[in-house]
């Protein structure tokens, strides 16, 4: 058997319908007048899982395509920037990490240094008084800024 | 018979409703003309902030629909002009869509296209308001063992019909009602698949869900895209802007075909445009394609699948409505919206809550009018939206994402979890899953469980209730015959063309 794609997910599936059986079966039910009870229906998905799994593992379909190494990284480095906005959005508040995050964004994405903190500034600003002023949702001002507004 | 439709005009028509719907309209075909950006991701995006405006029901969703029929017609801009579909429905509009476009005659395929997506609509609309009600006078009688069958039904239809791996749609639906037990089991209490996270007792939320699905894995998948083809992304001219009346009427019958398949192909729980736009092409082509001009820029092979899938964009409301069962992915959103607001559709909606499935309708019939009028004239100016480049797209999704997410409850813990969800989404699509079986599943999912064990708390625990009915056991033949057909026709075929084979 050639290993692809499918395969390795299959097998992956299974494990999470193993994880999942296991934990329904975990579960301390109170007496209840329910025939089913919460049990039953996560363990009948996970064998259907399973089955599905097992079908995919034997008849795995075209590998598709995987993006390479210079995309790999490109890839890992926007979900790291995302976690990191979500890190700062608290700390340093919306607008300083959307200005951050957004010329950062914008320069992976092709943008010129210029560009891209032409595009940080007017949305982090622009969305900060659209949002909190026209949709009426509060946003974080920032810890460190908190004492000068 | 109709006051429910008079009722809705009322409602559709007060001046907030309006804007609503000319608003949606409006933001919708933006969104549907933007690259990487469909019908789901907009409302996705839009959800949370149409929540927070503190709209009531009804119009949150005249507005949501409106985003939707409005992305679908947005969403032929690029497959004509770039020959990039813009969603999944869209890529039959490439085939003769990008050839017209290429012959100089991008301005009146566009026309076309707006005129054969209102007929398909308009004539889909008509089917919504005439079927719906009539719909829901029967599944009034049906009880939690019949809807259990419905969804079984609605699940296998979905697999057989949508994406190319059924066993992948399957996967994908499982995995979505997975993802829907999470949180309090409202039958017992018990906490399941929480890990000890408070913030997980209430389940995971339904726009962190989407959110992450569709948007934060749409960021991932665009960044392949970078840096491909920055500069093809050069429009071609336009032509003269006005398709002529001549140009319609020679395309009359494929326009009038096609939206009545689609409006059946969109009913049908789980088959959505994408489908209904493949159908009526390939029925166009064998009834009307006689000098083989299909595929090389005849107006009547874009104007059959525009016609379909906009006809099946309103079709997949009439389940959606009536039975609580989403015909497509992002009526499966949308139907998740109306949970927020703690209506459940279904056949009681049209009796207990008149106002939104009426002023949903009677919205429909005006967006429609008003995307006529939008797109005829502006084609031009929203097709310069494609031009915009993705550094100024990628960052406005991800703000749009953050502070969605955020202002529900102020909350770190979502946004982690949103991007957990997004990679998890990203995963799928380069595995080859669909997206729209999930999200189904994670919404069905929820009230299959209920509605299964209901049932056998009637029954003190005998499974027989399940197909005692006639309805019921109605659902599972047709749900069983949808999973078994296609796998058994070819073979038939097959044995049946050996056989004449060996008499040659």
């Amino acid at each position: 058997m050639r290993i692809a794609a499918d395969r390795v997910l299959g097998v992956a599936l299974i494990g999470l319908a193993a994880f999942i059986a296991v934990q329904a079966l975990q579960l301390e039910i109170p007496f209840s007048y329910e025939p089913v009870g919460p049990k039953a229906f996560p363990l009948g998905l996970s064998i259907l899982l399973t089955l599905l799994s097992l079908v995919m593992i034997f008849r795995p379909g075209d590998n598709g395509s995987w993006p390479h190494k210079a995309l790999g990284l490109r890839l890992l480095l926007v979900l790291a920037l995302l976690l990191v906005y979500a890190v700062l959005f608290r700390q340093l508040g919306f607008i300083v990490s959307s200005l951050l995050v957004v010329t950062v964004l914008a320069r992976l994405f092709d943008a010129t240094w210029g560009k891209a903190l032409i595009t940080g500034v007017v949305m982090s600003i622009v969305g900060y008084f659209l949002f909190t002023a026209a949709l009426g949702i509060s946003l974080p001002s920032g810890y460190l800024f908190a004492s000068f507004i | 018979m109709f006051d429910f439709l008079i009722d809705g005009f009322g409602v559709a028509l007060t001046p907030l409703n309006l804007g609503l719907a000319f608003f949606g309209a409006l933001l919708g075909t933006l969104f549907g003309a933007l690259p990487g950006i469909g019908p789901i991701n907009g409302i996705a995006i839009l959800m949370p902030l149409a929540y927070t405006l503190g709209l009531p029901a009804e119009s949150s969703l005249i507005l949501l629909a409106a985003v939707y029929t409005g992305a679908e017609y947005g969403g032929r801009m690029s497959s004509i002009l770039l020959n990039v579909p813009g969603d999944a429905g869209a890529v039959m509009t490439t085939l003769d869509g990008y050839p017209l476009a290429q012959k100089g005659l991008a301005g009146p395929a566009l026309g076309l296209s707006a005129i054969s997506s209102f007929i398909g609509a308009t004539i889909a609309i008509i089917g919504l308001t005439l079927f719906a009600p009539l719909l829901a006078e029967i599944a009034v009688m049906f009880g939690p063992a019949e809807f259990f069958a419905l969804m079984i039904f609605a699940f296998s239809s979905m697999s057989v019909m949508m994406g190319k791996d059924p066993i992948k749609t399957a996967i994908g639906a499982v995995l979505g009602v997975l993802i829907a037990t999470v949180g309090i089991d409202s039958g017992s209490g018990v906490l399941r698949y929480t890990f000890g996270l408070p913030e997980l007792y209430d389940g995971i939320d339904f726009v962190v869900m989407i959110i992450g699905l569709f948007a934060i894995s749409e960021i991932l998948l665009m960044l392949e895209h970078a840096h491909r083809s920055e500069d093809d992304g050069k429009l071609p001219p336009l032509g003269r802007v006005f398709v002529s009346l001549k140009e319609v009427i020679a395309c009359k019958g494929a326009i009038g075909r096609s939206g009545l398949l689609g409006f059946i192909i969109g009913v049908l729980p789980g088959t959505g445009a994408s489908v209904a736009g493949a159908v009526s092409y390939t029925t166009e082509k064998r009834l009307s394609d006689k000098d083989n001009t299909f595929g090389k820029g005849d107006m009547r092979g874009l104007a059959a699948p525009e016609s379909a899938n906009n006809a099946a964009a309103v079709g997949s409301f009439v389940p959606m409505l009536t039975l609580g069962i989403p015909g497509s992915g992002t009526t499966a959103v949308l139907l998740g919206a109306l949970m927020l607001y703690n209506i459940t559709p279904g056949p009681m909606m049209f009796t207990e809550r008149p106002e939104v499935a009426g002023g949903l309708i009677a919205s429909l019939y005006i967006g429609n009018v008003v995307l006529l009028m939008l797109n005829l004239p502006l084609a031009g100016v929203f097709a310069r939206v494609l031009t915009i480049p993705r550094w100024v797209l990628v960052p406005a999704i991800a703000i749009l994402a953050f502070v969605g997410v955020y202002q529900l409850h102020s909350d770190l813990f979502a946004i982690y979890l949103m991007l957990i969800i997004g990679v998890f989404g990203y995963l799928l699509r380069k595995l080859g899953f669909s997206l729209a079986p999930v999200i189904l599943g994670y919404v069905l999912g929820g009230l299959m469980e209920q509605n299964l064990r209901r049932a056998l708390s009637i029954s003190g625990g005998d499974v027989g209730i399940l197909w005692q009915s006639g309805i019921s056991l109605g659902l599972w033949i047709a749900a069983a015959l949808l999973l078994v057909l296609p796998w058994l026709v070819p073979k038939l075929l097959s044995k049946k063309s050996r056989e004449e084979a060996q008499q040659d």
